[in-house]
């Protein structure tokens, strides 16, 4: 289990200090799917980073299973937005890298390596450099790297952001069956809110200025989970809706007030006769 | 072209050489052994020189690059004392350890040391975060982290860093020669001097380019080469 109590964050710059995120709670369950969204800006990064132990929070804390969190670990492996895979290192190399450091004999670094590769279906590429990948192969290899570590926690920063959508969608169900095969907790953010209902069991909507758990919602639906399902995209507009008030207070405060977002206006075409000349 | 200007007769042949004449001059080097003796003596200097300058350039960037306060004290200074032409330490050179040998591998040396270290330092700098970030949470940390992530990623540059530690390598060499008491390339350029024979000043000039060329294309080209294939930078 996974918890953040009261955790805030303090991001000071030259230009002064920006409140990213301010009493945050959040407890996440062993083997719960959890979704982020949020507007941009709203320290769903953060509080992925806080939880990784790759950043730290300005106030509050964070415990995995009743113990502080204080650093960055491989029990809590992080898939960034960018692959982020070693250029110097083959395919195989880079999906036993974490293994290696963890100090784990040859050959079973191996088989492991082979079986996340074989999920991922890129056991054919294992000897390629990442720079003869694709993009959505090489995140299919951070993919496979991150499940190689075997950690009870995976957490995901829009690890999907960059691709096209066919290989998106592609990966989207791919994920979904390792989850179910591994049952591991996964803390996914994303600023796709369909995605987000797609993949979670709960999708918790975030507010900016400052960073705050604004709304959850509980996805209720049998897995493999389809876009088109007519019960995700009822959750998708609703989720969607709470977030609409969200992005605009953001974008007033970025634009100085000087900015609405024009709602329901009919849009007319200024040739169009409306059928005048009958 | 060369051949044509030479016939004009504008200048005295101990002042401009015919090619003919620097081929044949050349030739004859190779033929009594002179030029042979001459590139092994100056080879030997050039790569105890350059593996000096390496071991300490390297740890010397690495070291620098670890701490904060070393890195804004000694960065200047080393970029500082890049820019100082290797031959100004020839006055040292000889006063520390005398005219011989080891004056001019401390020359060798020093003179493509910062540059080394200087790629180094830039080189470990320029690592892109992300990488780290990726390690932290692999649990790779300190040195582990170091030597599987940071070094190999700041590869590329180091060892452009190093080609570049060749060349400079390869000129402090000719510098610190001409004051060599017995052989060497620039031993045989200063004796060409002395003796106006034009032809064999041109000739070793033509010899040092060549070898210099050689190493670059040869050594470092097929090592920059093979990374940069690796990493998938060759292509456009």
């Amino acid at each position: 289990m996974l918890k953040l109590k009261g955790a805030g964050k303090i991001f000071s710059t030259q230009n002064g200090n920006t409140k990213a995120l301010e009493n945050v709670n959040l407890t996440v369950a062993r083997g719960e799917f959890l979704s982020l969204v949020g507007p941009s800006g709203c320290g769903k990064t953060t509080v992925l980073n806080i939880i990784a132990g790759l950043e730290k929070t300005s106030s509050g804390k964070v415990y995995k299973e009743g113990r502080e969190i204080t650093g960055a670990g491989p029990d809590r492996i992080v898939m960034f937005q960018e692959p982020a895979l070693f250029p110097w290192l083959k395919v195989i190399d880079n999906v036993e890298y974490g293994m290696k450091v963890a100090g784990l004999p040859k050959k079973e670094r191996l088989e492991r390596a082979m079986h996340y590769l074989k999920m991922v279906h890129l056991t054919r590429f294992a000897h390629y450099f990442i720079h003869e990948l694709s993009g959505g192969m090489r995140q299919r290899v951070a993919l496979s790297r991150a499940l190689a570590m075997d950690s009870d926690i995976l957490l995901m920063d829009e690890p999907f952001a960059a691709l096209d959508s066919q290989t998106r969608s592609i990966l989207h169900t791919e994920l979904q069956q390792i989850w179910c095969a591994t049952k591991k907790t996964v803390i996914f953010v994303t600023h796709n809110v369909e995605e987000a209902v797609l993949l979670a069991d709960r999708v918790v909507v975030m507010a900016a200025n400052p960073g705050r758990i604004k709304k959850e919602y509980r996805v209720r639906l049998a897995r493999p989970r389809e876009p088109e399902h007519a019960g995700l995209v009822r959750i998708v507009n609703q989720i969607m809706k709470e977030l609409k008030e969200e992005v605009e207070k953001v974008a007033r405060s970025e634009y100085d007030s000087g900015w609405t977002l024009q709602k329901s206006t009919f849009l007319l075409s200024p040739d169009s006769n409306v059928g005048g000349n009958i | 072209m060369w051949e044509g200007i030479f016939r004009t007769g504008l200048w005295p042949d101990f002042l401009f050489p015919s090619p003919l004449g620097v081929f044949s001059n050349i030739m004859e080097g190779f033929g009594d052994h002179s030029f042979i003796i001459a590139i092994g003596a100056s080879m030997k200097r050039v790569v105890l020189g350059y593996s000096i300058s390496l071991v300490v350039g390297l740890s010397l960037g690495l070291v620098i690059v670890a701490s904060r306060f070393l890195d804004e004290t000694l960065s200047p200074l080393l970029l500082g004392l890049q820019t100082l032409p290797s031959i100004c330490w020839l006055p040292l050179a000889i006063l520390w350890f005398g005219i011989g040998e080891d004056s001019i591998i401390f020359v060798v040396a020093v003179g493509s040391v910062f540059s080394i270290s200087m790629a180094t330092l830039g080189g470990v700098k320029n690592v892109p975060p992300i990488y780290l970030r990726v390690a932290r949470t692999m649990g790779a940390r300190g040195l582990k982290a170091y030597t599987s992530v940071v070094i190999p990623a700041a590869l590329p540059t180091i060892i452009t860093g190093m080609k570049q530690g060749w060349s400079f390598a390869w000129r402090a060499l000719m510098a610190g020669e001409l004051l060599s008491p017995k052989d060497g390339l620039g031993y045989i350029l200063t004796l060409g001097r002395d003796l106006h024979d034009m032809n064999q000043v041109v000739g070793v000039m033509i010899i040092i380019v060549i070898i210099g060329l050689i190493i670059d294309k040869f050594v470092f080209g097929r090592v920059e080469c093979s990374i940069r294939q690796r990493w998938g930078l060759n292509r456009a």
